[in-house]
């Protein structure tokens, strides 16, 4: 826990997400600066029940902790937004937050 | 073909068949087109991911501040009204050109928020182009780029 902030607000049908993720995002010429291996996320998914409302793979040039916003017309107030990411060393964070 | 391997084919098919019904999955763009993901050039990472296209320049917004102070998080928004399979971008200033593809839901909005790394060289001056292409569910191509400045050293100056 606490890997990720999540906010999530429906109004008039549309769903907005905010999400910040903690992560060092580390890219192959920064790991290789600090002697570390790079790992960054590589796929970012979001859902509200079963229905896929976010669908995104992502490379090194995110920003370390990256933010992301994004919007959807699913869920309702109430409902179970989930999101999932998974890094490079093969990680996986899964977080949900109710939509208020 | 004996009635062992005809049943065996029908488990396969029927295990198949909801895959294919099923209105929408997740897509790693890493592991189907890894190409991508090397290209040094936003022209090689778009032909690796859709081959040799020729998008038309309108209906996608690529918002970026003009200068941006910290290339460590670059504020990057993209949008489209227009009805997209997935939507791409790329930038022009780090080692390899591809950030993200996004693969879009019946229910999402082109309307995606993320923040990026820019790094700035001597050799690009600080000087990038975001470039972002959405792959419109009509099976053409559509274009929107961005140019900007990304101060050096990541502080104001």
């Amino acid at each position: 826990m606490g890997n990720m902030k999540i906010k999530a607000k429906e109004k008039d049908g549309v769903l907005k997400v905010k999400a910040l993720i903690k992560h060092p995002m580390l890219t192959y010429d920064q790991a290789k600066k600090k002697g570390k291996e790079p790992n960054f996320i590589t796929h970012i998914t979001a859902k509200v029940g079963d229905t896929i409302v976010y669908d995104a793979s992502t490379s090194q040039f995110l920003s370390k902790n990256p933010m992301i916003k994004f919007k959807a017309k699913a869920g309702k107030k109430g409902d179970d937004l989930t999101i999932t990411w998974v890094d490079l060393s093969g990680k996986t964070v899964t977080e949900s937050k109710k939509i208020k | 073909m004996n009635r062992r391997n005809f049943i065996g084919f029908g488990v396969l098919a029927m295990a198949a068949l909801p895959a294919a019904l099923s209105a929408f999955s997740s897509i790693d763009f890493r592991a189907t087109k890894p190409a991508t993901w090397k290209a040094k050039t936003v022209q090689d990472a778009i032909k690796a991911l859709y081959g040799d296209i020729k998008p038309e320049n309108k209906g996608v917004t690529v918002k970026a501040p003009k200068v941006a102070s910290n290339g460590g998080a670059v504020p990057v928004t993209i949008k489209s009204d227009i009805p997209a399979k997935t939507v791409a971008f790329f930038q022009d200033m780090d080692p390899e050109s591809a950030v993200t593809v996004w693969n879009v839901p019946d229910v999402g909005i082109v309307d995606y928020f993320l923040k990026i790394k820019l790094k700035a060289t001597d050799a690009n001056g600080g000087n990038g182009e975001l470039t972002a292409i959405v792959e419109g569910k009509d099976g053409k191509f559509y274009v929107g780029k961005t140019k900007l400045q990304v101060a050096k050293g990541g502080c104001e100056g």
